[in-house]
């Protein structure tokens, strides 16, 4: 049953109703066939606020509110756009000067959060609408933020390796130190992309007309000066504050949007009606997100409840026994998986499935996860179920039309598969950046405790013999 | 039919109200957030409540806003095909989805959430975390906000069926 | 009459990556499928597969799912009771912790208290004494503990929060970067097989003993109490026999691999320490201090106390006498260095 369901699943989001909403009558309709077939109890369906429960407890997508009201602080206050327009002057002459601060933006918040929610939503504010304005082709705009925005899960800290390392039994600490260098890698693909495509198409990435470069000399100076404070204060509120030992990952989104708030007040652009606005757009912003968590958790129950993982399993059973082929061979089903199943179905499902083989093949199990990791990436970015793209499409403007999120994700989605590839050929991508578990021959180790006993002293006075005839007595 | 558009006004007010409140909410989140984070550091002041109200918030706003984002259409679509397709055709799309996607999943989970929240209010169920906080206010607002989702929903319903009466036959396809 | 086929969904609280506890749940499940020869199919679900681990219990008291694979005091929160089907901060050791369950009249008490819930429980594993947390600095004294920021729940917690520690459940994801950056400065998980896989060792070289406010946790099987009574006396047998064993295996499979990991780790360079023993003395007093006051708020909590408590009192007696003797001579005479 399970194909069927990601069959329908299709033709449910298809009709054009709220992701959220078509994900969870799917599933509620999948899980009525199965009740009717005998596969399940309705009693399952108790399961569904259970999981709700479970997504209001999930601390970490906090990043989500917080991140969101960060970008929308900067933008409806001016300053990203100050920021954006001060890059535009500094490299105007450049083209695709724009793209490339996104992608560098991209990736330094995703050293901040590793939810992709977070960081697709806040650089779509930030920067979608300036790029629109400097008349950059809308599918490049759209592939290049939605996959900087993807940055957040392969850059650490990041939820998808979390769950990866989990899954795997690998410390997150390898698993982040792993990620690392094919993170940056894929980061400077993107901007070797949008170089080749400005070379190819000049007007899609234009740089700024001549008349729009007003500044020049010591005014831009002073210009860079003034506009380039805030995102250094931010970058040192988020970023700073997590690497000295202050705020926790999660605090940090709290950090900067506390931060965009100041600066927002010091700068005196901060009116009762913009912190309105941004309050009532980030209330929506995370409903929405939230909300097709909600929807995919309803799907993701009913498709455990009709055995769909099971299903999953009996696909894996056909694997080919050498190393290369077991790579590409996995690697193409979970990019096709990923088509239907968010990440986290997808990890939970086939990963503790393929690691005791991975395992036996003797492929390292970090690098395994990056490869896993890279690949689910994808799962974000590929039409018509990624959810980077419904984060775009929900703070992009009707000027931009799905079809080209659509067709702007897929040049992205070619150059993660490339990254797996390349990964699968150079595991020194991975392991190189892993420090090594010293080899250290265990026999030579001895535990050393006290000697005899950790807590010794106890008096003649408590003698054990002398208490329990005591007590006998 | 006037009588339900009344209806229907007074359920988008109520969302409206209701959203327009819980949105405060967030920047209460950011504050206590930023604020613990530096008492901790500062002063080795904090507790377990301190962590569990900003989830508490986080789900007000999330579930509290969910009627009045529904009223706001803000929840994304995959409108490749809806764009093109006339008003009185996306008019039954909005119909459709709202009785047949939406309204199941609300109903189910409405009525699912309330006995795990009396149970949480009747044992006085609280976190297991030194310092934490009381359980039931956090899953009351489960069925608090599939009820406003549903109520948004059933004004939903009535304006489109109103904009679809007053729809002229012959009409004009959406550009 | 019971060939009837019976189809069980086991939603435990642990990833599959603990093949620990998650593995006993799994052997488990295809212990009772072999004692019936098929016909009583449990299948574990890891934690977040049906429902999140925290809502374990209500999934089986209200029917989700027929059993569950749980640490009992996660769910204190419900009632402080349930600690003492885990286990109490120095309470009974696992072998004591089966001896009241099994003749002490524990398992009586705790099935009183379950009825409330419609839940018929079964002890089902147990971990052993666990260790006392991955540390950024050296406890050296009760001072230590004071602004101590440290990720540690439950009832440790509550205790350690009396002694002026910062209890900060941050979320999971948050556990390694904060640990290694100081946001807190320490979080405890549970032994040295475990502790290996999270790599806690990189960004905290002290790794404490002994885990006192874990001295045996146990492991419980809660069954929805409708689908117990639906199940034949077969069943019923397949379901305790294996409960049995896998009490049984599980503190096998810990003792068997702990002391290798342990040394792995030491090998990796994390510090072994112990905690001094003012530490100790402090942090049973406040121990005992929050059980009275568990007892003032608490009913069930009060009518389970005595009775454990003059339980325990009589078992360390015996195994002072017996165990601890012995064992203290025989352990330092086996690792002593060689001259
Ligand atoms: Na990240
Ligand atoms: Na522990």
């Amino acid at each position: 049953m399970a194909p069927i369901m990601f069959a329908s699943l299709i033709l449910f989001l298809v009709v054009g109703y709220p992701v959220a909403f078509a994900l969870g009558a799917n599933g509620l309709f999948f899980a009525l066939v199965g009740i009717a077939l005998g596969l399940l109890e309705p009693a399952l369906f108790q399961a569904l606020p259970e999981r709700i429960f479970g997504i209001m407890f999930n601390e970490t997508l906090l990043a989500i509110p917080f991140f969101t009201f960060m970008g929308l602080i900067l933008e409806r206050s001016g300053m990203a756009e100050e920021l954006l327009d001060t890059i535009g002057q500094l490299f105007g002459s450049v083209r695709g000067g724009l793209a490339y601060a996104v992608i560098f933006v991209g990736a330094l918040l995703a050293a901040t959060t590793g939810v992709v929610a977070a960081s697709v939503i806040s650089m779509g504010l930030i920067s979608l609408p300036i790029m629109m304005r400097y008349g950059y082709d809308h599918k490049l705009a759209a592939g290049v933020i939605a996959a900087s925005g993807t940055l957040a899960q392969i850059i650490p800290p990041s939820l998808v390796l979390i769950v990866m390392a989990d899954q795997l039994g690998r410390s997150v600490g390898d698993m982040y130190a792993g990620a690392l260098v094919p993170g940056l890698v894929l980061t400077g693909l993107y901007a070797i992309y949008v170089f080749a495509y400005s070379m190819i198409k000049p007007g899609s990435a234009p740089p700024l007309p001549p008349e729009a470069r007003t500044l020049h000399g010591a005014a831009l100076g002073m210009r860079v000066l003034t506009s380039l404070v805030p995102p250094l204060v931010l970058i040192f509120l988020v970023l700073g504050t997590i690497f000295l030992g202050i705020a926790t990952p999660t605090e940090g989104g709290a950090m900067g949007a506390f931060g965009a708030l100041v600066l927002a007040l010091m700068r005196r652009r901060l009116s009762l009606s913009l912190l309105n606005q941004a309050m009532d757009k980030t209330a929506k912003l995370t409903c929405f997100a939230i909300f097709i968590l909600v929807g995919s958790t309803v799907f993701g129950l009913a498709f455990r409840a009709v055995n769909g993982d099971l299903w999953v399993e009996h696909l894996l059973l056909a694997l080919p026994g050498g190393v290369i082929g077991f790579l590409v061979v996995v690697n193409l089903l979970v990019f096709l998986l990923a088509f239907f199943l968010d990440f986290f179905e997808l990890a939970f499902i086939i990963v503790p499935l393929l690691a005791p083989v991975a395992e036996k093949l003797g492929i390292d199990l970090v690098w395994f996860g990056v490869i896993l990791a890279i690949n689910m990436q994808t799962s974000f970015m590929h039409p018509p179920f990624g959810f980077a793209l419904f984060y775009l499409r929900s703070v992009a403007s009707r000027d931009l039309r799905t079809a080209d999120i659509y067709r702007g994700a897929v040049p992205f989605v070619i150059m993660q598969l490339m990254m797996v590839g390349a990964v699968i050929l150079f595991p020194g991508l991975v392991t190189g950046n892993v420090e090594k578990h010293q080899k250290v021959d265990i026999e030579s180790i001895r535990i050393e405790a006290p000697a005899g006993d950790a807590y010794p002293g106890n008096s003649s006075s408590d003698d054990p013999a002398r208490m329990f005839n005591d007590d006998r007595r | 039919m006037k009588l339900l558009l009344k209806l229907a006004r007074g359920i988008d007010a109520l969302n409206s109200l209701v959203g327009q409140a819980a949105r405060w909410l967030i920047l209460v989140a950011v504050l206590i957030s930023a604020f613990n984070a530096f008492s901790r550091k500062a002063f080795s002041l904090s507790s377990n409540g301190m962590l569990e109200i900003q989830w508490y918030l986080f789900a007000a706003v999330f579930l509290l806003c969910a009627g009045y984002t529904l009223l706001s259409n803000e929840h994304v679509r995959v409108d490749v095909l809806l764009s093109r397709l006339s008003r009185r055709k996306q008019l039954f799309v909005e119909l459709f989805g709202l009785i047949v996607f939406l309204a199941p999943v609300a109903v189910l989970v409405l009525v699912l959430s309330w006995a795990p929240f009396v149970d949480a209010y009747t044992s006085g169920e609280i976190s297991s975390n030194a310092g934490g906080l009381v359980r039931w206010p956090v899953k009351l607002l489960i069925p608090a906000g599939f009820l406003l989702l549903l109520l948004q929903a059933l004004s939903q319903v009535i304006k489109t069926i109103d904009e679809l009466r007053r729809l002229p036959d012959a009409a004009a396809p959406a550009n | 009459q019971d060939n009837k086929q019976v189809k069980w969904r086991m939603s435990t609280s642990w990833p599959k990556s603990l093949d620990t506890i998650h593995g006993s749940a799994e052997e488990f499940c295809k212990r009772v499928g072999e004692l019936t020869e098929g016909a009583f199919e449990i299948r574990a679900f890891a934690g977040g597969e049906l429902v999140p681990p925290g809502q374990n219990m209500d999934a089986v008291s209200n029917g989700t799912v027929e059993c569950n694979h749980v640490l009992a005091s996660a769910y204190i929160g419900k009632n402080t009771a349930l600690a003492f089907d885990a286990g109490l901060a120095f309470g009974l050791s696992a072998r004591q912790h089966n001896a009241w369950i099994q003749y002490g009249g524990g398992l009586n008490a705790l099935r009183e208290l379950y009825k409330k819930y419609s839940i018929v429980n079964f002890t089902c594993g147990n971990v052993g004494v666990q260790m006392g947390g991955w540390y950024r600095k050296e406890i050296k004294s009760v001072a230590d503990l004071k602004g101590l920021k440290m990720r540690i729940g439950g009832l440790g917690g509550m205790v350690l929060e009396k002694l002026g520690t910062v209890p900060q459940q941050i979320p999971t994801a948050d556990i390694y970067p904060a640990l290694e950056k100081g946001t807190i400065d320490a979080a405890e998980w549970i032994g040295p097989y475990d502790d290996e896989k999270l790599g806690l060792d990189r960004v905290a070289k002290f790794y404490y003993a002994p885990g006192w406010w874990e001295g045996s946790a146990s492991i419980t099987s809660m069954v929805n109490a409708k689908a117990w009574e639906a199940l034949s006396p077969r069943f019923k047998a397949a379901f305790e026999c294996a409960a049995n064993e896998q009490t049984m295996k599980m503190l096998a499979k810990y003792d068997a691999r702990n002391p290798d990991a342990l040394r792995r780790l030491l090998g990796q360079g994390a510090k072994l320490a112990f905690f001094p023993r003012e530490v100790l003395d402090a942090a049973f007093k406040a121990s005992h201090e929050l059980y009275g006051e568990l007892s003032e708020k608490n009913p069930d909590f009060k009518a389970m106390l005595p009775q454990w408590k003059a339980f325990q009192q009589n078992e360390a007696s015996w195994f002072r006498v017996a165990d601890s003797a012995l064992d203290n001579y025989t352990f330092a005479a086996v690792t002593a260095k060689p001259k």
